[in-house]
């Protein structure tokens, strides 16, 4: 007969991470722990599914249409029909071909041109701390370039301001820098890094104040 | 030329892989993850009321709950590329990514022991959608495995996962010292674990 492993700290943490019993602080370290520990995330993940089968008590409720605002907040320059690029896409697909590749690839050309690479640079008068950001192919890397890494009781969380919509959250950013997805970024967008309690903003909004911020402009 | 003909297969190949999962959901967000904003409409109209009922339950009022909802969508759009579906279900993550949001936003709220006790308190009287849900019949094995734990235990961890309720929420509810809910908890998670290994 086997002998069981001895207790895992790490998963019992993992677990009450899933279970959702922390505090916000306790949370906030296994949050910045799971950006490079995958095998809490492994873990965490663990329990997720087996804990998923409460899921089933959360009785589904009436949805209300937010589609119109959320793609207003990521999609600045969001078509107004419903044809996104999937559509053609399909339509592509459809003609297919050798013979009209050539044809439909001025149509792509034409409608659809790839997007310029974007870049910012992150700073504020008061403070020496920069970043640099540079959109590639739909991802953001955003990198300190100077400045101090934050204190163990704040984090630094980056915010896209695209016009007069509220800032989004595209994390918190770890003090090695980060690439994240960022399909709907254009010239003109605001970046902006905020000091954030450990975790990142508890409300989705930004807390803290801004210490560092800088406008998208094509490379 | 070529490299557009090599995207249009691959588009295609991808497009035909997908139409063979078992879970939808999983297609879905792998679609968004190729910025496919059909895929999201999809999504949301799919995934949507299931996401909004965790959003109404452990947030209280249908005003919180959607913004808190269009938030998650946001962040379904910008972290989809993480979700690995040989990792888990689709509904899974997403509704991993819906509590996560609602427990912080539960967290940050001041004196949210308070409120949350007096919303208890005015619900407490009807019997709660899971409880019904259960006399059901469900015959899941984590509900068997709900059984081996005492009741105020069980309780206590539904309470967490399906309300947000923290440690120093369960304590203040069950009159119980702060450690002393930990410790239940913790057994009770091992003792879960153990029962659905089995």
């Amino acid at each position: 007969m086997e002998t069981p492993p001895p207790e895992d700290d790490d998963n019992l943490l993992a677990g009450e991470y899933v279970l959702g019993a922390l505090d916000l602080a306790e949370r906030a370290t296994v949050e910045a722990r799971l950006r490079s520990d995958t095998g809490l995330a492994a873990k965490v993940m663990a329990w997720e599914n087996r804990l998923s089968d409460l899921n089933e008590s959360f009785v589904p409720a009436a949805l209300p249409d937010l589609m119109p605002k959320i793609e207003a907040r990521l999609f600045p320059q969001a078509p107004t029909s419903a044809t996104g690029p999937r559509g053609w896409w399909a339509d592509l697909r459809l003609w297919g071909g050798v013979a009209v590749a050539s044809i439909a690839l001025v149509a792509y050309l034409a409608f659809t041109p790839p997007k310029p690479e974007l870049t910012a640079t992150l700073s504020i008068d008061q403070s020496t701390l920069q970043y640099t950001a540079v959109i590639t192919s739909g991802r953001l890397t955003i990198t300190r370039v100077a400045g101090e890494v934050p204190d163990a009781a704040h984090t630094r969380e980056l915010w896209i301001i695209v016009g007069n919509d509220p800032p989004v959250s595209l994390g918190v950013i770890p003090a090695s820098g980060e690439t994240i997805s960022l399909p709907g970024a254009a010239a003109g967008a605001m970046l902006a890094v905020t000091l954030e309690p450990p975790g990142g903003s508890p409300t989705g909004k930004p807390t803290g104040p801004i210490i560092a911020k800088g406008a998208l402009a094509k490379a | 030329m070529l490299q557009l003909l090599f995207w249009l297969s691959l588009d295609a190949a991808l497009a035909d892989t997908h139409a063979m999962s078992d879970d939808p959901i999983a297609d879905l967000i792998q679609s968004v993850a190729a910025q496919d904003r059909a895929a999201f409409r999809q999504l949301y109209t799919e995934a949507g009321a299931k996401l909004m009922g965790v959003m109404v339950r452990m947030l209280g009022t249908r005003a919180e709950a959607e913004d808190a909802l269009q938030e998650v969508f946001t962040r379904v759009w910008l972290r989809a590329g993480r979700y690995d579906a040989t990792k888990g279900r689709g509904m899974t993550w997403l509704i991993a990514l819906s509590r996560n949001h609602a427990i912080d936003r539960i967290r940050a709220r001041p004196n949210h022991v308070s409120d949350d006790l007096a919303l208890e308190a005015a619900a407490d009287p009807a019997p709660r959608a899971e409880t019904r849900l259960m006399a059901q019949g469900e015959a899941r094995r984590i509900n068997k495995c709900f059984d081996t734990l005492e009741p105020d235990r069980a309780q206590a961890l539904r309470g967490a996962y399906l309300d947000g309720h923290s440690y120093s929420d369960l304590a203040a509810r069950f009159d119980v010292p702060l450690n002393t809910m930990r410790t239940w908890l913790r057994r009770s998670l091992l003792k879960l674990r153990e029962c659905m290994e089995a």
